[in-house]
């Protein structure tokens, strides 16, 4: 083995040659158009690569024990941990508040349909009648005839208000099935206005409402393999696209879904053709 | 080279080796019954924890509680993680174990090597058992914590697998505990011409063991890919009414983890036992001692990085399985929330490349003659081009076309075979300097995502900085440089580094076979590299188990049972860091504190009797 240079001398020797190729890396990263933080990332690769380099032939530790070598490890566990936390603070986070909305419009008709959701919402919605026939009660033994009038007729005026509501419904079908293209995070293969999946996993669909009638998507959507698109024999024969979608949506959530694809009718964008097997 | 040998000034060595066996037997057993008898008393714990799961399960509409700090799933993250990693050692030490105490038998005549080889054995197995008990009590937690925290579906779940939970489990681990100590009674009994016998016993424990958890991978690998029916059946019908208990344990991802979690826990009870080596080391007050646990943390280093460099095709076969079974799987976890996840894996398995070449590097350096020691230029040039030329194979032919394997076999086998007509030779030092190189080239591949995002599932075309719902991007990679974040540059990434591995591995074995090692002298350094080996691999596998958990997304069992908890959102990064290194550093104390109550306290006259050591060339008798 050659003559070990002293610490000092190592990192002064080997900074020096890590900040050049820091800055040659740098500006290679810049002229071939990486964005800034993946310039970052390669310098950040070349200052690990000098340390490599500068403890690959940084002189023997003395050895210790007792005390000093437990206060040694005691003080590389927190440095590492440390390093580990930082580091994975370092990325960007994802928003749980983003998710969190998703889960809620996708679980909570879930829990209302089940034995458990069912008497949880019987429970609730009789707790509100019993306060709000209470309160009646009270404001009723409180106050005179007249006022019985007007409570009463607000109240029927309130649930009529409520039952047209309902009545209108439906509201609108394509921004409900918008909402579910997002839900069921259909994004994730496939594109539309340019924005979703980075890999080409499923086709882009700006079109797809001349392309396929609406009982056809629904086909498609329920049942994967009856249609397949143009130039996707991998993807369909990897059967890349789920068929769980018959059994996770409920009828009208395919519907809303099924209008908003219909709607996508965008001629200017490219769309592969569908192919029925 | 030399190898260790014993120098026995006042008998034969046959007489020390002896004297060593008796010693140890009479003095060591007894003290350790107190831990194989609390090993026994949690055990019982843990079985009766089962039956009174499996009678809680039969009640109607249990109620949950809320635990006061973190939540309910904080809780039962803690506890799970913590039981894992204590079963991931008891299940891995005893492969390490067994493979130790075959080796000492194969010694011979060899005393020194089978000294060696049996002490490394016998005190692997000492802290083995400790956590034995650790594993037990943290099992039972888990249950425990399970069913006051998510009643329902723990009571579903084991009613879909009571056959696992209330008979088959128990009876595997009543079976794993009686003959985890029969090995350890029968150690001094069953020496000399019945040895045979006890490495059997030691063979059992690991089958018993590798059973154990494949039963218990049925429920866990279910939760991620219930069965589906080939009948055509909607998946609730199938499951709740035709589906047999052996339909639900044999669904996608069962081998696949089972693989994974069995090349993990070798990786795992490397690693610990290098941990192990390097405290002792450290404790070390003799050039004996010192010599010994060198060597010690010399072989359980090479076991965990052998079996790591498998781990990261295990991973990807369990991954594949996952996307094959629900494609959506696979842009959750490398483009959508979980991606930044995975940023952090490729940070950490470079860490733990770049730390375990390291060590090799430094264990190199005390070698004497080791600049005598060349490789061949073809080596070096075919390591150099295996990123760029891998990456362009797979591009063309994804992996597993035939043709994806075909090709990278014969490039290597054309390199090696220039390597052998071509005499042109290059120094180990430069060698290994350029390893390193292509470790660090290799990791950055790994690590260069197509935007750091932490979801980019809404990425639009042109790469502008604004996201939907307002996340922060820190830039795209343009079109011309995509290639980098795909798939096949992953994969060839992942190969250079275990490439450069082996590649040093067979340097470094040609050193020792050529070179003078005199164990013992190693680099005080190396030592904080083995503890960092540990501990970062322990963290690495805490970061992709909650990745694995979290691949459910907002299902208990996916596509099935829905979690109707408030805590069914994917946690940031920075949360799970947290935790992980909370879990990691509580493991680390009660795994320390083992090995000193079982190393540091029972070192007794008869370890510190034993022949010494000193270093005599290779081939000498």
């Amino acid at each position: 083995m050659p003559e070990e240079k002293s610490l000092l001398r190592l990192v002064v020797t080997k900074g020096i040659l890590g900040a050049v190729i820091a800055v040659v890396v740098f500006v290679a990263a810049k002229l071939m158009h990486f964005p800034p933080v993946f310039q970052i990332m390669f310098m950040l690769y070349v200052l690990l690569g000098t340390i490599v380099y500068i403890l690959l032939d940084a002189p023997a530790l003395p050895s210790f024990t007792g005390a000093k070598a437990i206060a040694a490890l005691v003080a590389f566990y927190a440095l590492v941990s440390g390093a580990f936390i930082a580091g994975a603070n370092v990325l960007p986070q994802y928003d749980p508040s983003v998710e969190k909305g998703k889960i809620d419009k996708i679980v909570k008709p879930k829990l209302a349909m089940t034995e458990k959701g069912k008497v949880d919402e019987l429970l609730k919605r009789s707790e509100e009648l019993n306060a709000r026939s209470q309160a009646i009660m009270k404001r009723l033994e409180t106050i005179g005839g007249a006022e019985v009038k007007s409570i009463a007729a607000s109240t029927g005026s309130t649930g009529g208000a409520a039952a047209a509501k309902s009545a209108g419904g439906g509201g609108d079908l394509i921004a409900l099935g918008k909402d579910q293209y997002e839900l069921q995070e259909c994004y994730n293969c496939h594109k539309i206005g340019g924005k979703g999946s980075v890999k080409k996993r499923g086709p882009i669909l700006d079109n797809i409402g001349n392309l396929m009638k609406p009982e056809e998507l629904k086909e498609k959507l329920l049942n994967p393999r009856a249609w397949m698109a143009e130039g996707f024999d991998k993807e369909y024969a990897k059967k890349l696209m789920p068929d769980k979608y018959k059994e996770l949506m409920a009828d009208q959530e395919v519907d809303a879904l099924i209008a908003y694809l219909s709607s996508l009718k965008d001629t200017s964008v490219e769309t592969p053709k569908p192919i029925k097997k | 080279m030399k190898i260790w040998r014993l120098k026995a000034p006042g008998g034969s060595s046959a007489a020390r080796w002896m004297q060593w066996r008796t010693n140890t037997s009479g003095l060591r057993m007894p003290r350790f019954a107190v831990s194989s008898g609390v090993t026994a008393a949690f055990a019982v714990t843990l079985i009766l924890l089962l039956g009174v799961a499996a009678a809680y399960a039969q009640l109607p509409e249990p109620k949950a509680h809320t635990f006061p700090l973190g939540g309910n799933r904080a809780a039962v993250w803690v506890v799970a993680q913590l039981h894992i990693l204590f079963a991931a050692f008891i299940l891995g030490a005893p492969i390490f174990i067994v493979v130790s105490e075959i080796l000492g038998w194969l010694s011979g005549e060899n005393y020194a090597a089978r000294y060696r080889y049996e002490r490394l054995a016998k005190e692997v197995t000492k802290v083995t058992v400790i956590l034995y008990s650790m594993t037990a009590l943290t099992g039972g937690l888990f249950i425990f914590v399970l069913l006051a925290t998510y009643p329902q579906f723990t009571a579903w779940l084991i009613n879909h697998f009571f056959a696992v939970f209330a008979i088959i489990y128990p009876l595997l681990f009543i079976a794993e505990t009686i003959i985890l100590y029969l090995y350890w009674y029968t150690w001094d009994a069953l020496q000399g011409p019945k040895k045979g016998r006890h490495i059997a016993l030691g063979a059992l424990l690991n089958i018993v063991g590798l059973v154990t958890l494949f039963v218990i991978d049925g429920p866990t690998s279910f939760m991620n890919t219930p069965v589906k029916s080939a009948e055509g059946l909607d998946l609730k019908t199938f499951i709740e009414t035709t589906a047999t208990l052996w339909d639900k344990m044999d669904n996608y991802t069962w081998w696949p983890l089972n693989i994974h979690r069995t090349v993990g826990n070798v990786v795992f009870g490397g690693f610990i036992a290098g941990l192990i080596a390097a405290y002792m080391y450290l404790a070390s007050k003799t050039d004996e001692d010192r010599a010994f646990y060198d060597w010690f943390g010399f072989v359980g280093n090479m076991i965990g990085v052998g079996a790591l460099l498998v781990l990261p095709f295990a991973g990807y076969l369990l991954a594949y399985e996952l996307c094959d079974y629900d494609a959506s799987i696979c842009p959750y976890m490398m483009a959508d929330q979980l991606s930044m996840f995975f940023e952090m894996q490729g940070a950490m398995v470079g860490l733990i490349f770049l730390a375990s070449n390291y060590y090799i590097w430094l264990s190199m350096k005390r070698i004497e003659g080791i600049e005598r020691i060349r490789m061949s230029l073809a080596t070096l040039l075919l390591m150099v081009s295996v990123p760029v030329v891998f990456m362009m194979v797979w591009t063309k032919f994804p992996i597993p076309d035939k043709m994806a394997f075909i090709i990278p076999a014969v490039y290597v086998g054309a390199w090696l075979l220039i390597g052998k007509i071509i005499p042109w030779t290059v120094s180990s030092q430069t060698m290994v300097k350029v390893a390193f190189l292509m470790v660090i080239i290799g990791n950055a591949i790994w690590m260069t995502p197509h935007a750091f995002v932490a979801t980019q599932a809404l990425a639009p075309d042109d790469g502008s900085l604004s996201l939907p719902h307002g996340e922060v991007s820190l830039g795209f990679i343009t079109i011309s440089w995509d290639m980098l974040a795909l798939m096949p540059a992953k994969n060839a990434a992942a190969f250079t580094l275990v490439f450069v591995t082996i590649i040093n591995y067979i340097m470094y074995n040609r050193a020792l076979r050529n070179g003078r090692i005199i164990w013992g002298k190693i680099d005080f350094v190396s030592q904080f590299v083995l503890v960092f080996l540990a501990f970062s691999a322990i963290w690495t596998m805490g970061l992709m188990g909650v990745v694995r958990e979290l691949t459910r997304k907002y299902f208990h069992v996916f596509n099935l049972q829905y979690d109707f908890t408030p805590e069914s959102f994917t946690p940031t990064l920075a949360y799970s860091s947290w935790l992980i290194t909370g879990i990691t550093v509580t493991f680390y104390i009660i795994v320390s504190f083992a090995i000193v109550l079982t190393l540091r306290t029972g070192k007794d006259k008869a370890v510190a009797e034993v022949p010494k050591a000193v270093p005599v060339p290779a081939g000498a008798k």
